[in-house]
């Protein structure tokens, strides 16, 4: 069992900043888009660690997948 | 031939002419529409009247003998010499225009003063129903944005947490996965 943790920072002139905690992979950001859409422009999106570990993930299967 | 014709200022509002009947040290009684005055001719008490929307004075044109003789004993000789201790009619109301004009002026000035500050005061009142209204504005935006996040959030399965840190809203969303 793993916990997904999304923390969303509103401040006092309706920013939003979002970060994940325990989602891997372009998910991360699918799920942030999926609740501050429509809430204006993004700014800027930086990419952690376990963004990368998911995309590492993810090649690796396809790469298995292929061999079988 | 030709003349130069001059009037003094028509008196127009009468709390300003009283006003300035007192400024002059004249004494006077209110009948109606008349302004009596203490002073005194052949005919009686000299009197401001109102007459086409103004008040016009009243006197015998030989007021200022009559008022001579009182003061000076009966038509004396050698009068023009103390004639000046009098004041005449024309000076008189030289006078009276003087302090009318002076009123007058003060007056515009303390309604222009007050125009100003309900100005003021109107545009202070307007300015803050727009600040307040801005105000509004954006905590009512900002609440949608968080009640529209907690909303999908807990569509996607996650459970919420709200905290006010400072100025902002704090959500933290965590779920579980398996």
């Amino acid at each position: 069992m793993a916990e997904q943790t999304i923390i969303i920072e509103i401040d006092d002139g309706g920013k939003i900043k979002a970060a994940t905690e325990g989602i891997k992979g372009e998910m991360c950001l699918d799920e942030i888009q999926s609740l501050i859409e429509g809430f204006g422009e993004l700014h800027s999106v930086k990419k952690t660690d376990e963004f990368f570990q998911g995309q590492t993930l993810n090649v690796t299967n396809k790469i298995h997948s292929r061999i079988e | 031939m030709s003349a130069i014709v001059k009037t003094i200022t028509p008196f127009i509002e009468k709390e300003m002419l009283l006003q300035a009947l007192d400024c002059v040290g004249c004494r006077y009684t209110l009948n109606h529409d008349q302004i009596i005055t203490e002073r005194k001719d052949y005919y009686g008490q000299q009197k401001f009247v109102w007459y086409k929307g103004r008040y016009s004075f009243q006197h015998d044109s030989s007021a200022e003998l009559s008022e001579f003789n009182r003061r000076w004993g009966s038509y004396p000789e050698g009068w023009k010499n103390n004639w000046k201790a009098y004041q005449s009619v024309n000076s008189f109301l030289q006078a009276v225009e003087k302090e009318y004009n002076r009123i007058y002026s003060e007056k515009l000035a303390e309604l222009e003063r007050i125009r100003l500050e309900k100005i003021a005061e109107q545009e202070r009142i307007r300015l803050e129903q727009e600040m307040k209204r801005i105000e509004q504005e954006r905590l009512a935006y900002i609440e949608q944005q968080k009640q529209s996040i907690i909303q999908k959030a807990k569509e996607q399965g996650y459970s919420v947490q709200e905290k006010k840190v400072k100025n902002k809203v704090k959500l933290i969303l965590r779920r579980n996965t398996y």
